[in-house]
């Protein structure tokens, strides 16, 4: 049983459809990334999953109760954390009495609640700021203390909403792992958004990515990145070199499918859909830029050998980029290593069948 | 920096100099004169402290301000929040509605209510026809009659801050509060009120000095306890008497010290806490809701209620305009054109001097306005800060302080005051902020890559703001320059002080036949007259751009 349950979640704004009918189901514990591009719905549904908006249809279900198809439940009364893209920690309040606002709402003795706050402000590194205003700390403080005050009431659920797209590069890649960690140690089950695709991999357990309202794909990131259902989840997360072509062949036993392509006659590549595979069928052959080997001369092997000649190189350090142009078709190729070959040099590439996948 | 900015910066300020700072001064200097010996001292501030009339005076009008901020922040806060938050059809009518007081002169409201809310006034005479009551309820005579029509023509202040506050206060702020646990009315009074008070207290402050700035609206209630009442009789009775004379000249510097301390005060504290810019929301177009049935009815019921006491105004003076002898009778009963006729037969003078003297301190303001506006905005000349502080210090000055200080300024030194100039030349020191503001903010908004672009092309400077900068402003210039117009033409305060005969504008003809008594009629005409122009001065504005006068005048950017 699902500790959250999203079941055929269905919101419009007017006539714009945010979120198609979608199905969602988190663990307890897991932490789960809604991942897409702006517009794509993954706001939408962690602000249904809060509460702040108001489905049309569909339900969602935490720790067994119905959240909106039996009586619409407030915000304020779901017991969630979250943490907002902009902070909104309250500049009108002291780091502390943002702290503990909501804590004065259930309860608490001043002795609890005091013990309550030292022991998130230790946890998020903030002790010794309790007395400032916000507008006296920095970006980075102040996502500590809306992380603060997401988890001083030990949510059952912790939303977080990009909350890493304000900062600077390198503060964000650090607080990535400290987030993941923090909220992993904390058992705290959450749902994070982001138009990321590093940080949704650095961070999450399962991705989710969503495309113009509908759910694209759920999978832990090994499987979004290497099996992407589509051309779309290919593209998104990391790069992926499209070649239109056309089936010609299915090997069923191996399962390779033979493809004809535009630039340069025939491929082999892998199917991961051996039932939607069928002759005849418009495809695309797709290969990661650093799957795809270049060579000075031919090697032995006949099968997928393209010639072609370097159009755009770049150096940038860890990597190298070629653009090789093939008959029209532009491939990226990446190499972890320095090449010596420079624009209008006459290469070889190999795209390795073994690693070549056909897209619909 | 060119040579050419500083000579326009010592120009500006020769102006300033001469128009505001030489005057002002010479106000202050004057209010330590000693009459009997001819010396200079404290003595007249010593005795007003310990004079029991005029203290108490001020304790009344702190008290009267006290009084007229709550009401209309109590009455602001739902219309505010009605207006930023709630959906709802006819929001442009019902907000074009609430805001109105803000152009109408003062005065013409106390007229329409007397004749409306007065003993034998229209609401009394319904009443007791209909047997409700006996004897007239006094509604608009004394204290809360006076604390009502203030706070109604302030009002709007009240709305427009804390609406901008509403709409301008990230959304998420409130939505942490909903998810930690806080909904409705505690979310409210926990984290949007106090989000909403720097806005709030930029209006707040205005709404605050009006009582120390009003001097009129006291006096047609009969209640002239108040200090700038009270210093409007002892200047303007009793010139004869040198003592009161200078006792009035000491009320008006305390009513501009006043003034000047809160609204300093207010301006470092809003600028100190300005919540607003802190966060840039996702959602930016605020929080709109949708109200239930219930209080959907509600808000219509009371925004229809304001509306209905603010159409009051211009329907009670139209109908005294256009009627003889309306006494004693809830309605007109003879329809006449007469009060017209006798305003374009004995005194279209006053139209024609209005006029004028509003087109000559506009064509002031324009030439002052535009290169002061300029040098604030685009370069960093020394001195400039202390220029728009300045100039944004008049907003604050009483408009008896400006009156008062030309008539003892250019008297005897400068005889300036024996030329009809000396009409205009008040009319633009007082309204000064009203157009630089508007240029102001208009040149704020225009890039400045436009203007280097040209004279990269190689335009000058002088070419580069005649082909380039004006017509991208021309806009925000042009609303100022009505809204300066408006303010102008209606503006006594200042011109009560300096008049001379031949000189009367329009509202001081509004004034003299409301003091003669028995042209009520007159007064009325003259007063909707002045309505009418108004309006349609502001459907100029509607139709050149409404949204460039939020823009300027949106505590945000005060």
């Amino acid at each position: 049983m699902a500790f959250i349950e999203i079941k055929n979640l269905f919101k419009r704004f007017k006539k714009v459809v945010a979120v198609n009918r979608i199905h969602i189901d988190i663990a307890q514990g897991e932490m789960l990334t809604l991942l897409g591009p702006s517009g794509c719905g993954k706001t939408t549904t962690l602000r249904c999953i809060a509460g702040l908006e108001r489905p049309e249809d569909g339900d969602i279900v935490i720790d067994g109760k119905s959240m909106v198809a039996e009586d619409f439940v407030q915000p304020s009364k779901r017991g969630i954390g979250m943490v907002f893209q902009n902070y909104a920690v309250w500049p009108h309040m002291k780091v502390v009495n943002n702290i503990i606002y909501g804590l004065k709402f259930q309860g608490f003795s001043k002795k609890e609640i005091r013990s309550k706050a030292e022991q998130v402000l230790d946890l998020v590194d903030l002790s010794g700021l309790e007395e400032r205003y916000p507008g006296q700390l920095s970006g980075g403080q102040q996502q500590r203390v809306a992380l603060a005050r997401a988890l001083v009431r030990n949510p059952k659920v912790l939303l977080l909403d990009e909350p890493l797209s304000n900062l600077d590069a390198k503060l964000r890649e650090k607080m990535r792992f400290e987030i993941k960690s923090l909220v992993k140690r904390m058992g705290i089950t959450s749902v994070y958004v982001t138009h990321d695709q590093a940080e949704a991999m650095v961070i999450s357990d399962r991705i989710v990515v969503m495309e113009s309202g509908n759910v694209v794909q759920i999978g832990n990131p090994e499987q979004i990145y290497q099996n992407p259902a589509n051309r779309f989840v290919a593209d998104f997360i990391g790069a992926m070199n499209f070649i239109s072509g056309e089936i010609v062949r299915v090997l069923p036993d191996s399962g390779n499918v033979q493809v004809r392509t535009e630039c340069s006659g025939n491929m082999l590549c892998q199917t991961p859909d051996m039932a939607a595979t069928t002759s005849g069928k418009q495809v695309y052959a797709s290969i990661r830029p650093e799957d795809v080997q270049i060579l000075s001369n031919p090697p032995q092997e006949t099968e997928n050998l393209f010639k072609g000649t370097i159009a755009h190189r770049a150096y940038l350090g860890n990597f190298m980029f070629f653009f090789v142009n093939i008959n029209g078709t532009m491939i990226r190729v990446q190499v972890p290593h320095h090449l010596p070959h420079e624009e209008g040099d006459e290469v070889y590439l190999f795209l390795n069948p073994q690693k070549c996948m056909i897209l619909f | 920096m060119s040579r050419g900015d500083y000579s326009l910066s010592t120009f500006i300020w020769l102006i300033i100099a001469f128009l505001v700072i030489y005057p002002l001064s010479f106000l202050l200097v004057e209010s330590f004169k000693i009459v009997e010996t001819g010396g200079f001292g404290i003595g007249n501030f010593i005795e007003f402290f310990h004079d029991t009339y005029y203290l108490k005076t001020f304790a009344n009008t702190l008290w009267l301000s006290t009084l007229v901020l709550l009401t209309s922040t109590l009455f602001g806060i739902p219309l505010a929040y009605i207006l930023a938050r709630y959906r709802q059809v006819g929001k442009t009518v019902f907000t074009a509605l609430i805001l109105l007081p803000i152009v109408l002169p003062a005065y013409a409201g106390v007229f329409a209510f007397i004749i409306f809310f007065g003993k034998f006034g229209t609401l009394n005479l319904l009443l007791m026809e209909a047997g409700i009551i006996s004897t007239p309820i006094n509604f608009i005579y004394g204290l809360h009659g006076l604390v009502f029509v203030q706070a109604l023509h302030m009002l709007p202040f009240i709305v427009l801050s804390l609406a901008a506050g509403f709409t301008q206060i990230d959304p998420a702020f409130e939505e942490a509060a909903e998810v930690e646990g806080a909904s409705g009315f505690r979310r409210f009074i926990t984290i949007t009120l106090p989000l909403c008070t720097p806005t709030y207290l930029a209006g707040a402050v205005i709404v605050f000095l009006w009582p120390f700035t009003d001097w009129l609206t006291p006096l047609i209630l009969g209640q002239v306890d108040y200090l700038p009442s009270i210093a409007y009789i002892n200047i303007a009775y009793h010139f004869t008497d040198m003592h009161r004379k200078y006792m009035g000249i000491v009320a008006v510097v305390v009513s501009s010290v006043v003034c000047i301390s809160l609204f300093l005060l207010a301006r470092w504290w809003v600028e100190r806490k300005k919540y607003t810019g802190l966060s840039k929301g996702t959602t930016s177009e605020g929080r709109v809701i949708e109200p239930g049935i219930l209080l959907k009815t509600a808000s219509y019921l009371y925004m229809g209620l304001t509306a209905f006491i603010v159409l009051l105004i211009p329907i009670v003076l139209g109908l005294s305009a256009f009627s003889r002898r309306w006494v004693f009778s809830p309605f007109p009963t003879y329809w006449t054109l007469d009060n017209f006729r006798v305003i374009l037969a004995e005194s279209p003078l006053l139209i024609q001097n209005s006029f004028v003297f509003s087109a000559v301190a506009l064509v002031f303001g324009i030439v002052f306005g535009l290169p002061a506006a300029y040098i604030i905005v685009r370069t960093r000349v020394r001195g400039k800060d202390a220029l728009d502080f300045v100039i944004t210090l008049m907003l604050a000055f009483p408009g008896m302080a400006v009156g008062v200080s030309y008539l003892l300024a250019f008297w005897n030194t400068i005889p300036l005051a024996t030329h009809w100039m000396i009409m205009p030349l008040a009319l633009f020191a007082r309204r000064l902020p009203y157009f630089l503001r508007m240029a102001h903010s208009s040149y704020l908004q225009l890039d400045v890559s436009l203007e280097e672009a040209s004279e990269v092309s190689g335009a000058g400077k002088l070419r580069t703001f005649f082909y380039i900068s004006l017509p991208l402003l021309i806009k925000g210039v042009l609303v100022g320059v009505v809204m300066f117009f408006i303010m102008a033409f209606q503006e006594i305060s200042t011109a009560i002080f300096l008049y001379r005969g031949g000189w009367e504008t329009l509202p001081i003809g509004i004034f003299l036949n409301w003091h003669r008594g028995m042209e009520f009629g007159i007064a009325a005409a003259m007063a909707f007259l002045m309505i009418v122009i108004t309006f349609i001065l502001l459907l100029i504005i509607s139709r050149i751009g409404g949204s460039i006068l939020k823009a300027a005048w949106g505590p945000g950017s005060r």
